[in-house]
């Protein structure tokens, strides 16, 4: 069986009138069905680009990105299976929760009363259901970004792109969201690639950490955490064995950001 | 609102004087409000009486009654106001139309916005009087050249007001839609449409005061009938009594028109937060 995202030597260009970056270089990597990882790298090392190129938004300028054996680029993007939460959680604020969270499925023109029904689960099993009919504004920042993430999860997508999705969010807020969203997609069995400069939420989250170099960006190292994530993501940062790994990325960051400042 | 009720109970007494307090000046505007017109219709009508102000050419508040009645009688009255305000509703509603198209049409080609911008410019800076005498060359000496200059005169301003309320919508929301895999009609119809409803709002509020401007500017220029005839006509036989009751009539309308805009701007926002999805 092959992997579910192959991402093969990938580099990007960025062409703009008085320069020409070179945003991503060589970079390969993998991710297997049902697998969550991370990717952790130095401020504007390329990390939201890997994303881009993921969901097919714009195209590599060398190599191959394959999902399911499939080339991203013959991707339809109405059809595309690609979840992707963003930073901030940009509900529509004229319309309900429910209106918002059926948004994704309207647009793909996969809204049909079996649909309909999945996505009034996932409010009910995440605790959103009473607040259906309420407006985003209604709702703290905490929960409208749950919001968020059941409108990426109700056209049950095979892959979850998420973003920095916590960091807009205050320092509380944000533990708590954090495991509650890795409770939703282990329970959901969905396979994501997380993207945060947050190395604890990283540790605590994923089976699998990607330490990318500052840019142009390729694959610096890779972790694999055994930490026992039964209890979910908070309760990770107690057991022993994470300040260790903490250790090593934060050193292996630092080194990488302190080599960009000085290129 | 039972919740609210039962909040108000809970006030503290210093908390009651201050809503005692809000609510005492605002009584006090409204009150200032009305006296202001009153003592301004009676200092105008005893000054027109003691001849302080000369009534041939000030008028008063009587004269404009009794002209009004004199009006009415004639049967010209409802005729001149009917076609005025045809005008200015047709000019208003075909310039908000074409404007709000036109600016979709900008909005969806950044080329054509580019392109056309320099003649935008151009045009909102020209004074659309200047085409007065094409208009009425090409289209007419009629009711046509005055709904085409209403037309002109609000189109450019309602083009530039809706698309900065188009091109406003930020581009994040725009990159949500684009990551659910959505096209560009979509984008347009379910973000940046919605979302500029109080942008386009604001443009009705102001192409409603340019419509009038362009219809009497057009009446002026060619009309055989309509308030802005009536303004010219009483100036040219010295009958001010009816300049100013043409310009109370038209104060009067012009505010009718403007609270309608705001009613449907009420309504639209009602609707927006009561509309389920």
């Amino acid at each position: 069986m092959h992997p579910l995202v192959e991402i093969k030597n990938v580099g990007l260009v960025y062409h703009e009138p008085h320069a020409e970056t070179q945003a991503l270089n060589n970079l390969s990597m993998s991710v297997n069905e049902g697998e969550f990882v991370a990717i952790i790298g130095p401020s504007g090392s390329g990390k939201t680009t890997l994303l881009s190129l993921l969901s097919g938004f714009i195209k590599p300028s060398a190599g191959e990105i394959l999902i399911n054996g499939k080339s991203v680029e013959e991707i339809d993007s109405s059809q595309s299976q690609i979840g992707y939460m963003l930073q901030h959680d940009h509900l529509l604020d004229w319309r309900t929760i429910e209106g918002n969270v059926l948004l994704g499925l309207q647009v793909k023109h996969m809204l049909n009363k079996e649909t309909h029904e999945y996505a009034l689960e996932l409010l009910n099993r995440y605790g959103l259901y009473e607040f259906r009919n309420h407006y985003p504004r209604q709702l703290s920042g905490g929960m409208r970004q749950k919001a968020a993430l059941i409108r990426t999860l109700a056209f049950s997508p095979c892959l979850l792109l998420l973003d920095e999705p916590f960091s807009s969010l205050d320092y509380l807020t944000r533990l708590k969201l954090g495991d509650e969203v890795y409770k939703i997609i282990q329970s959901e069995g969905k396979t994501a690639i997380l993207v945060t400069h947050d190395i604890a939420e990283a540790i605590s989250m994923s089976s699998r950490v990607y330490v990318f170099t500052s840019r142009p960006a390729s694959v610096r190292s890779e972790h694999i955490i055994e930490l026992n994530t039964e209890n979910g993501a908070l309760s990770t940062r107690n057991l022993p064995g994470f300040k260790e790994y903490f250790d090593t990325l934060w050193k292996e960051l630092d080194y990488e950001q302190t080599n960009s400042k000085t290129k | 609102m039972n919740k609210q009720t039962a909040k108000q109970n809970d006030y503290s007494p210093e908390h009651i004087l201050f809503l005692q307090s809000i609510r005492r000046t605002k009584l006090l505007i409204n009150i200032l409000r009305y006296a202001l017109f009153v003592v301004f219709v009676v200092l105008w009508e005893v000054f027109a009486r003691l001849n302080i102000v000369d009534p041939f050419i000030f008028s008063s508040p009587l004269r404009i009654i009794q002209t009004l009645g004199s009006l009415y009688k004639g049967g010209d009255l409802l005729m001149h106001i009917g076609v005025t305000l045809t005008e200015t509703v047709l000019g208003f509603v075909l310039g908000t139309l074409a404007g709000t198209g036109i600016a979709i049409i900008l909005w969806w080609s950044n080329t054509v916005q580019k392109v056309l911008d320099p003649y935008l410019v151009i045009l909102n800076a020209l004074p659309k009087i200047a085409l007065g005498p094409i208009l009425i060359v090409w289209i007419g000496a009629g009711m046509n050249s005055i709904i085409v200059m209403a037309l002109l005169i609000s189109l450019i301003v309602t083009i530039m007001t809706v698309l900065s309320g188009f091109m406003e919508e930020n581009a994040q929301k725009q990159m949500l839609m684009k990551t659910l895999g959505a096209s560009k009609w979509q984008i347009f119809s379910l973000v940046v449409l919605p979302a500029s409803g109080p942008t386009i709002v604001s443009a009705l509020k102001i192409s409603v005061g340019m419509s009038w401007v362009g219809v009497l500017v057009g009446e002026y220029l060619v009309s055989k009938a309509g308030l802005g005839y009536l303004i010219v006509y009483g100036g040219q036989v010295f009958k001010l009594d009816l300049v100013m009751t043409s310009i109370v009539i038209i104060c009067f309308l012009a505010a009718l028109m403007y609270f309608a805009v705001q009613w449907f701007e009420k309504a639209l926002v009602n609707w927006r937060s009561h509309s389920k999805k």
